[in-house]
């Protein structure tokens, strides 16, 4: 996949978020791009490290400030206290129409993972990504436990229904046709 | 000690084509970690009571991001923020004033004693749920302080587009690198800790006046340039109406230009800020937390720095060769559009 087809990815994904009731903020387009990299192996090139709520990419935030200067995805501020969501513009849009291949080539998966993920919030996307970050090693030992050491504001009944929860949707996906 | 060492690992003329000049898997940040790890600092960190471990110092001084072998506990997540964070890092905060203060600017001022003496550590904000929020601690700013932060986020935004990214000044990054390519073995900076800490400005600066004196050195025709002031001349910046017509301009602008002139005399340079949204954690007088975004018009509006730009020769420029060519082809390059059929 190169730059632009990546972009395209982004895009989609991001959209296909906001059409699943998803906040779209920063932190739900990293859980999510991280689950679509992880769980359906869509290559994304993002690294993704362990940092503020869970797995998150240097990288994607960078990319994601490209496309705001870029005008594919602008900052929609919210009402008191929210946070900000991103909003796909209509150049943004149309990124995804000339990419024809590659977002029809990976629609499914992206379709998947937002609606897994797209009305969860950022607590819970913390935890499921941080779950799926502790499942990675096959050599795994307690998860939920690994969980809590590496995010002590995580209980460990929060983090053992997060291991549940996350691998139900690695389960559902391998089951999809 | 972290705070100190943050920028120890910094090449010649800091970030000037680091990436071109370091070897693969290497970027002033693991340079940084050796230094840091080395036997000579390790005597340093041993003679403190209590010793300092260096994997400690590391951890702060070069942050998560390029530590994500090492493990951070929340609170040391944070301490490195405050070193190198985005929004409030002192490093940040140093760099500002000071240049500003160098090149005799005036935009990299702000009220910093003011903007210290209001950073929290805080729960992040609301961000679309009222129930099950995150309690992951972040640093944060009272509302007090509110202002000093956007000033200081208005400071970057002026030094970054009116110095660090000036045209000029981009040229001349560009104009090192193609020297050092030439001149140094291989073309790559050395990373053991011996030869980095012999590479001083000073020693560049040496290289280059001689190879600027010397018609056979291969590295001359790029240091003339430098010493001489014969840098290549901006002839394309981009534009909000170019990006709206095609995201990929300005490549595909410097594509054509150098298909049509020839790849030696056409230089291309894109940078967008690095860094994200604003939205960090405010503490409300009511015991509160809120998001920076829903009180702050200024860091709602506040742009992304982001410059792309094209130069050309001079030696080309005889009759404003490159304008009329650009004036000529510009549409018809630009409405390429990029993508795949279906």
């Amino acid at each position: 996949m190169n730059y632009s087809q990546q972009r395209a990815v982004i895009i989609k994904l991001i959209k296909s978020l906001a059409e699943n009731d998803s906040w779209c903020g920063e932190t739900h387009i990293q859980k999510a791009s991280y689950c679509l990299k992880e769980v359906t192996k869509t290559p994304i090139e993002f690294e993704f490290i362990l940092y503020k709520h869970g797995p998150f990419s240097f990288d994607l935030r960078d990319e994601l400030t490209a496309m705001r200067a870029d005008g594919l995805l602008d900052i929609e501020v919210n009402p008191y206290p929210f946070g900000p969501s991103l909003k796909v513009t209509e150049t943004g849009i149309d990124v995804i129409r000339r990419f024809p291949k590659t977002v029809g080539e990976y629609e499914e998966k992206i379709n998947f993972i937002s609606g897994f993920l797209g009305n969860k919030g950022v607590a819970e996307l913390e935890r499921l990504a941080t779950a799926l970050y502790v499942s990675i090693p096959e050599e795994a030992g307690d998860r939920a436990v690994q969980i809590n050491s590496l995010k002590p504001h995580i209980s460990l009944d929060l983090a053992r229904k997060a291991v549940t929860e996350i691998d139900r949707m690695i389960q559902s996906y391998n089951g999809l046709p | 000690m972290a705070a100190l060492c943050h920028d120890i690992g910094h090449l010649p003329f800091s970030h000037a084509a680091e990436k071109d000049l370091l070897p693969e898997g290497w970027n002033h940040e693991r340079l940084t970690r050796e230094l840091i790890a080395s036997d000579e600092m390790q005597m340093i960190w041993n003679s403190i009571t209590p010793p300092l471990r260096s994997d400690d110092i590391v951890k702060l001084a070069v942050g998560n991001k390029q530590a994500p072998d090492l493990k951070f506990s929340d609170w040391e997540t944070i301490l490195a923020e405050i070193i190198s964070g985005d929004a409030f890092g002192v490093d940040r905060i140093d760099y500002l004033l000071r240049d500003s203060l160098h090149t005799g600017v005036a935009y990299g001022r702000f009220d910093y004693y003011r903007l210290i003496d209001t950073l929290r550590i805080l729960p992040p904000a609301p961000s679309g749920e009222s129930e099950d929020r995150s309690t992951e601690p972040a640093l944060g700013i009272e509302h007090g302080g509110l202002q000093s932060a956007e000033a200081l986020l208005l400071a970057r935004y002026f030094m970054f587009s009116q110095v660090y990214y000036h045209h000029v000044r981009k040229i001349y990054d560009i104009h090192l690198r193609d020297f050092l390519l030439k001149a140094l073995p291989d073309g790559k900076y050395p990373v053991t800790i011996k030869e980095h800490l012999e590479m001083t400005d000073s020693k560049i600066i040496s290289m280059l006046h001689e190879a600027c004196q010397k018609t056979d050195n291969p590295g001359h025709h790029h240091a003339d340039r430098i010493i001489n002031r014969k840098h290549f001349k901006c002839f394309y910046q981009r534009t909000p109406n170019d990006l709206k017509i095609n995201p990929a301009a300005g490549r595909l602008i410097s594509e054509a230009a150098e298909k049509e002139f020839g790849e030696d005399k056409i230089r291309y340079d894109r940078y967008i800020q690095e860094s994200g949204i604003m939205d960090f954690p405010v503490l409300l007088k009511d015991g509160s937390v809120v998001s920076s975004l829903s009180l702050s018009q200024v860091l709602e509006k506040l742009p992304v720095v982001a410059v792309e730009y094209i130069f050309n020769d001079p030696d080309l420029d005889t009759e404003n060769t490159v304008e009329k060519w650009l004036q000529k082809n510009k549409k018809d390059i630009i409405s390429q559009p990029e993508g795949e059929d279906t």
